[in-house]
């Protein structure tokens, strides 16, 4: 009988968090078997000058999950044609290619995680590790009328960092913001977390 | 300066991506004794004035010429020319913005430089040529690094 053509993947689309890029696609339902994947791209430069050219991503050749992640591939900030076929024994589905390319630049940026500690008299804060890319810009407050706000550029995240020394009884707020240099974006600033000299974190 | 013009470009990515194949592709240059972008008289006598337009059109002398010219085979080798080369059009496009508010300007002497560069490459075969010049992008990226690095001290 007529051998059945292995259907191409579909619902190609991409999720970015903080310059972390993930492809997603429906599965191929093959009842009883196990179907494969593979995904490659092309930056601009392929598409404009040498189209023909179709890269193998870093990470998903013939691999069972229906999801790739593509963030060692995308290192430019420019658009991204993406694709995947299914694999079943010798047999391959067509390319599906993802309908819009993809740009970094559209990744979504959360506002950073931070943990406040007192070291004594000095607030210390630890920013959440995003990767080398991040960077984060910090404002810190003495908690009391016509307070002026104080920032600093934090260049990693991941370290312990002394903020400020703070007077005794006095409360001090604190919230932050990431950096991305290479798409040129900012996230909205995190929720401000204010601490006191001799009591516990407090909410806003 | 050129500072200004490539605040935006992670240029430790770029060498960084270079340096994990450089050895492998200088491996595939077969002419050791030629230089396609002299480094002692063609970039290094570059007047400050003139970097800006010496890297935009060494920038489409990779872009226009170089990648397109080179076959690779190897796609471990291949992911990393095409960061670089994405890397580059990227780098263009923000070259392009500079140029549109007049702080990129062209004199003779910029173009004299370049030309010397696209003459050596002519004076090779095509695919020699270009793996010659994929060879030396590290000679291409200090050049930059120091002129981004002398702007911003």
């Amino acid at each position: 009988g007529a051998v059945a053509i292995l259907p191409a993947p579909q619902n190609l689309s991409v999720h970015s968090t903080n310059m972390k890029h993930l492809l997603i696609w429906s599965p191929v339902i093959i009842p009883g078997e196990t179907v494969y994947y593979s995904v490659e791209y092309q930056g601009e430069y392929e598409s404009l000058y040498t189209s023909h050219v179709w890269i193998p991503s870093s990470w998903c050749s013939l691999m069972e999950e229906p999801e790739c992640d593509v963030t060692d591939d995308i290192t430019a900030t420019v658009p991204y044609n993406l694709r995947v076929r299914a694999t079943l024994g010798s047999q391959s589905s067509a390319w599906s290619t993802l309908t819009q390319p993809f740009n970094r630049n559209s990744t979504i940026l959360t506002p950073p995680g931070m943990e406040l500690t007192k070291d004594g008299f000095h607030l210390v804060i630890e920013l959440e590790d995003l990767g080398p890319q991040f960077e984060f810009l910090v404002a810190y407050w003495k908690r009391e009328a016509g307070a002026k706000e104080h920032v600093k550029t934090v260049s990693s995240g991941g370290i312990p960092l002394h903020l400020v020394t703070m007077e005794p009884g006095a409360a001090y707020c604190v919230k932050a913001q990431t950096f991305v240099k290479a798409i040129g974006r900012h996230s909205a600033f995190s929720q401000a977390e204010c601490v006191e000299v001799q009591g516990e974190v407090l909410p806003l | 300066g050129l500072r200004r013009c490539l605040i935006s470009t992670d240029m430790h990515h770029i060498e960084e991506s270079f340096q994990e194949i450089k050895r492998a592709i200088q491996a595939q240059d077969t002419f050791q004794n030629v230089t396609i972008l002299s480094t002692s008289e063609t970039l290094q006598s570059v007047k400050p004035s003139d970097t800006c337009c010496v890297t935009k059109n060494l920038l489409a002398f990779y872009v226009d010429r170089v990648f397109k010219d080179h076959r690779e085979p190897n796609p471990r080798i291949l992911r990393k020319i095409s960061s670089i080369a994405n890397a580059f059009l990227y780098m263009q496009r923000t070259l392009r913005r500079c140029q549109e508010q007049r702080r990129c300007h062209c004199r003779q002497e910029a173009t004299n430089a370049t030309r010397i560069v696209h003459d050596n490459y002519d004076q090779l075969e095509i695919r020699s040529a270009a793996v010659k010049s994929l060879g030396e992008l590290d000679v291409f990226l200090a050049w930059i690094d120091k002129h981004h690095q002398d702007t911003s001290a």
